[in-house]
């Protein structure tokens, strides 16, 4: 097989494409993955995110995705921007295509950083995404934490589309973590609910990582159950008020994404969430320090005003 | 389109070379993948030149992988080939009708018809899969695993729109074997069947070579149709031979 692992591209390299004569200069490695490796490229002044893929076919296969999902919503920032070759000093040709550059973390970082507060809408927002794909035809097939990019504000952005699929047919590329055939709940033929599992399990393997990998170890494959993913739901207060849904996604229960991003929202405001408990890492411990500090300076600002020490400009 | 899958995790020591085997599968239009499963800290390495050269002369692809990589290795290498046996079929056209040499040859606009096409085709066209399975002594603790990634491959299988079939064999066939029992005919469902890999590991030979020859003998017979698959169901080791 083929792979694009071998090809390396040096920040300050400057790519020309084969048919287009378009030019991009390497800045950095953004990621990689099983089908190709991501670079951050400059071209005309504006950042750009370059995906180099190893396997023409593999690599035009997402590109047809990423075609007819354009040609479906025209109004918005097109995602895909040009489709290239590359022809390397050794005469090796590497196809690459060049998409909007999505500023952003990978899922789980995002949430480490800015908090489970972000989780809920996050959450409803990577549906809302998930239903517009299906609304487009395709399943997205490998959904996961890497897959999923978050900018600021909580705005949810899917990448890799390698696992795309027709609805319908079989899912091209899957995680088995999150495939439901893993887990004894289902096919593997692209239908919304597919991606509706995999969402479900990316919500467990959020905030009971350490618990979902545990099952994988222990379970023997044919005791794999959606009900063992079930019992997973009520442990952690920011998956809690989701419990409810979480079973019913894992059991397949929601008619669409569309309905299952309704009824999550519909939890979102009931006022089933509470805040998370903060995580007792690094972070949260800066954020505590901080709240006291904030404490603090509340305190004395109190104090100063109750001395009528304020400067005149602050009164 | 016809793939036999070999899983092992050693040389073949007895009859015909496995890579001659291959070789003849080929011919037949037989894509040959092959699997060499390892266990942590256990170094297979003469066994993986093999492994490899079976893979090449067979046209299909070989890997090294621990139990736990077994059921996805499975699904993706089937996939993958499918890809390819399509896409080389695809680039013979290609030849003729655009005089191009492969997808890759083409310009990316023109690329995105051709492929939706190999993906079009590799949903729909009929599949046969032949798993060859070394139950020699020292695969014995990895069986279960490979029964589990049969059991996955035909959940994987199942979806696809197009006719999808697996047979399922062993080797050795017996203490001082010279082939291999076939556990499943072709069939596209195997929710009802128990056990599919005898639990009895034998010892001492390993005949990949001659086991191989008897699959793709196999897949003929297949050819020949319903009448003779039928005096076939009840087969046993000795039949095959
Ligand atoms: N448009 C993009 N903007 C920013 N980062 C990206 C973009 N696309 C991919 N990445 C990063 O690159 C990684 C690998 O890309 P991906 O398309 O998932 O490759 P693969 O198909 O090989 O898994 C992603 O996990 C993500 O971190
Ligand atoms: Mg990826």
């Amino acid at each position: 097989m083929k792979t694009s692992s071998e090809l390396r591209l040096a920040p300050g390299t400057v790519i020309t494409g084969k048919w287009n004569r378009g030019r991009y200069r390497v800045e950095r490695l953004l990621g990689e993955g099983a089908n190709g490796k991501v670079y951050l490229v400059e071209h005309s002044r504006r950042l750009y995110a370059m995906k180099v893929g190893g396997d023409a076919v593999d690599l035009q296969s997402e590109i047809n995705v990423l075609r007819s999902l354009a040609s479906r919503r025209r109004r918005t920032e097109p995602f895909l921007l040009a489709v290239d070759d590359y022809v390397h000093r050794d005469g090796k040709e590497y196809p690459f295509y060049i998409m909007r550059y999505v500023r952003g973390s990978v899922l789980h970082e995002y949430l480490q950083r800015e908090g489970a507060d972000w989780f809920p809408l996050v959450g409803y927002n990577l549906l809302g995404k998930l239903a517009e794909l299906h609304e487009a035809g395709f399943v997205f097939g490998d959904l996961k934490r890497e897959n999923v990019l978050v900018g600021s504000y909580g705005r949810v952005e899917l990448v890799d589309y390698g696992g795309a699929t027709a609805i319908g047919k079989s899912v091209r590329q899957f995680t088995e973590l999150y495939d439901r055939g893993y887990w004894n709940a289902g096919s593997r033929t692209a239908e919304g609910t597919y991606d509706l599992f995999s969402f479900a399990v990316l919500c467990l393997h959020l905030f009971e990582g350490r618990r979902l990998l545990q099952l994988t170890k222990t379970l023997l494959p044919q005791n794999r159950s959606p009900a063992d993913l079930i019992r997973l739901t009520t442990g952690h207060p920011a998956l809690k008020p989701f419990a409810g849904w979480l079973a019913r996604a894992l059991g397949g229960e929601f008619a669409s994404a569309r309905e299952g991003a309704a009824a999550w929202q519909r939890i979102m405001y009931g006022g089933g969430v509470k805040p998370a408990r903060r995580r007792r890492s690094t972070a949260g411990w800066a954020a505590g320090l901080f709240a006291c500090t904030m404490i603090a300076l509340a305190a004395a600002i109190v104090w100063m005003i109750s001395e009528g020490m304020l400067p005149t400009g602050l009164s | 389109m016809r793939q036999l899958l070999l899983i092992t995790d050693g040389c073949s020591n007895v009859g015909m070379s496995p890579v001659v085997a291959a070789a003849h599968a080929k011919a037949e239009g037989i894509t040959v993948n092959v699997i060499g499963v390892v266990e942590r800290g256990e170094s297979i390495s003469s066994a993986e030149v093999e492994i490899e050269e079976i893979a090449r002369a067979g046209g299909g692809m070989s890997r090294l992988v621990n139990t736990h990589q077994l059921s996805q290795t499975v699904q993706m290498m089937t996939r993958k080939t499918v890809v390819t046996t399509i896409q080389q079929a695809v680039n013979k056209e290609l030849r003729q009708v655009f005089g191009a040499e492969s997808v890759e040859a083409l310009p990316p606009d023109r690329r995105g018809e051709v492929v939706r096409v190999i993906d079009e085709l590799g949903e729909s066209s009929p599949l046969k899969i032949a798993l060859l399975i070394d139950t020699s002594a020292s695969m014995r603790p990895k069986l279960a695993a490979v029964e589990e990634a049969i059991r996955d491959l035909v959940l994987s299988l199942q979806s696809r729109s197009g006719r999808s079939e697996i047979a399922v064999f062993h080797f050795p066939d017996s203490e001082n074997g010279e082939g291999c029992v076939c556990d499943l005919d072709w069939t596209d469902n195997i929710a009802g069947v128990k056990r599919i890999l005898p639990r009895l590991a034998m010892r001492g030979t390993t005949p990949t070579g001659p086991a191989m020859m008897q699959v793709i003998d196999f897949f003929r017979q297949g050819d020949y149709g319903r009448t003779i698959r039928g005096e076939m169901d009840g087969m046993t080791g000795e039949d095959v031979v």
